[in-house]
């Protein structure tokens, strides 16, 4: 019963995946050029780099925001945390290109900011459509309901007992949040992190549509290598550094967790 | 620290994240000719030259073509791989696991570029067919997952009244086992539609003209054109991936209260 599965998925995506890892090694030639390329040129490491760094800081961005609203969801149990969870939900089946499409109505010239600044008499507001911060608020927003899934399904385990117990032995509320609750929150934090982190560094459409190609993250300068040079032995490389980091981090998160739990 | 302070900030933070979706809808019916708001006037002239444009109609019925083709593609491959994994115990359990969850594993950009360098050689690219190859294949883990899950919650000792009472496996299978999965299975299967209808990465890569998706002309018309009728568009994309979702909860609270 497993078979069909296992044969569709090494013939139809570890073919593909491997076909690329190849191309990496032999498009234009036989070397590793590509590699080499990529790590000795200055503009190249300054991408990867900067991939690193937003995708740090929406990472921390999403746990500012999402770990108020995952605790709110699971410490109540009434209508408020299903309106908050139907909130997250819908957000997060809402499409990246739909929400990022939000962003540059919002963001734009003629948008609700522009028209705040008039409002309030500011003149003109700054440039913040196509800058890396509009395209780092943009992930954050979208990558914001994983985050809070992540928290949410451990967060709703803890037992409620634990924090009145606490309460009853003369911890105060801000106390015993920090000495129970937030510990036992931790697995949330770590999966978290992992899952906005590792899909941040590969983030495809938001960079493309609302950040700057002076500052471009890793699947920005894979869509120029394709797109306007055609160069695929070059982008192919660029992808297996990039699935290579991913790996990595997965990797080592599978050591001190188990990747089941990631999804769970 | 003010004890209302979690629950201010969970509701300013639900508002972060549903106000840029809520303010696409009041733009559907705007006049402007482009991205303004608030809107200067109101009318549903982009709905209607939504409803007459062919390409947008031809983006919206490749997209359902697709997520129906891949979603069948899906539940074939993955709900007897789910099985497999929760009912049997045999060797390679762990590395077959991984293997089903590669796709979520790999980068979507990753992934797309793989498809795109394969099926450039097939000529596959801008095709249905490679469309809903790539898209179920992207789908199998959500499904496995939810499948698996629901699997997991099944007691065997229905069947095992069953076969006691006289009924064979197919008979046990599909009067016992199956309506209570049922649930499960409708979940999985919605999960695998809405995922490829909402999928962009992949699609911008390899659907080239002929198979593009809602999704892919978004993208694009996003950059080449600003079209107001992209607020029309992710209105209805909206409302769309809203009955979906409140399908999915119907599904799951008339399972709840079945058991």
């Amino acid at each position: 019963m497993v078979a069909p599965a296992i044969l569709y998925l090494l013939a139809l995506f570890v073919v593909p995946v491997g076909h690329m890892l190849v191309l990496s090694v032999t498009e234009p030639a036989v070397s590793l050029a590509n590699y080499r390329r990529l790590f000795t040129v200055p503009l190249y490491t300054h991408v990867m780099l900067n991939t690193f760094a937003v995708s740090f800081v929406v990472t921390l961005a999403c746990l500012a925001l999402g770990y108020p609203l995952a605790y709110v969801m699971a410490r109540r149990n009434d209508w408020v945390a299903a309106v908050l969870l139907a909130a997250v939900g819908l957000s997060f089946w809402t499409g990246f290109i739909v929400r990022t499409y939000a962003w540059l109505v919002i963001l734009g010239q003629k948008g609700p900011l522009s028209a705040f600044y008039a409002f309030a008499g500011l003149g003109r507001p700054p440039q913040i459509l196509f800058t890396t911060f509009s395209s780092t608020l943009g992930m954050v927003h979208i990558l914001l309901p994983y985050m809070v899934l992540a928290l949410y399904a451990v967060m709703r385990k803890i037992e409620p007992s634990y924090l009145r117990a606490a309460e009853s032995l003369g911890a105060r509320p801000f106390a015993a949040f920090r000495h129970v609750f937030l510990p036992l929150s931790l697995p949330g934090v770590v999966n978290g992190c992992v899952l906005v982190f590792t899909i941040c560094l590969g983030f495809y459409i938001t960079p493309i549509l609302l950040g700057t190609p002076r500052n471009m993250m890793i699947s920005q300068l894979i869509n120029q290598q394709i797109e306007d040079l055609l160069a695929w032995g070059f982008a192919s490389a660029i992808a297996t550094v990039l699935l290579a980091i991913t790996l990595v981090l997965l990797a080592i998160y599978n050591r001190f967790a188990g990747l089941d739990r990631l999804w769970g | 620290m003010p004890r209302h302070f979690p629950l201010v900030m969970a509701v300013i933070v639900a508002i972060f994240l549903l106000a840029p979706i809520a303010i696409i809808v009041p733009m559907s019916f705007s006049t402007a000719i482009s991205f303004e708001f608030p809107p200067p006037g109101y009318w549903l002239g982009y709905y209607a030259r939504y409803f007459h444009s062919a390409a947008w109609l031809n983006a919206t019925a490749n997209s359902f073509a697709i997520a129906f083709g891949s979603m069948n593609l899906t539940m074939l491959v993955a709900v007897p791989a789910a099985f497999g994994y929760v009912r049997y115990r045999f060797r390679g359990k762990s590395a077959m696991n991984l293997i089903v969850m590669l796709p979520l594993i790999v980068p979507g950009v990753v992934s797309a570029l793989g498809y795109y360098g394969l099926f450039a050689r097939m000529h596959l690219v801008g095709t249905h067919f490679g469309m809903i190859v790539a898209h179920s294949v992207l789908s199998i883990p959500v499904v496995f997952l939810v499948i698996a899950a629901s699997l997991k919650g099944f007691d065997r000792n229905l069947e095992r009244a069953a076969y006691s009472a006289g009924a064979g496996p197919l008979r046990t299978f599909l009067w016992v086992t199956l309506p209570v999965l049922r649930p499960g299975i409708l979940v999985g299967a919605l999960f695998a539609f809405l995922h490829s209808f909402n999928e962009a990465v992949v699609a911008i890569f390899i659907a080239g003209r002929d198979a593009v998706t809602l999704p892919k002309k978004m993208f694009e018309s996003i950059r080449l054109e600003s079209d107001p009728v992209l607020a029309v568009v992710s209105t209805l994309l909206t409302g769309a991936m809203l009955a979906g979702v409140l399908v999915s909860v119907f599904i799951r609270q008339r399972a709840a209260r079945a058991t």
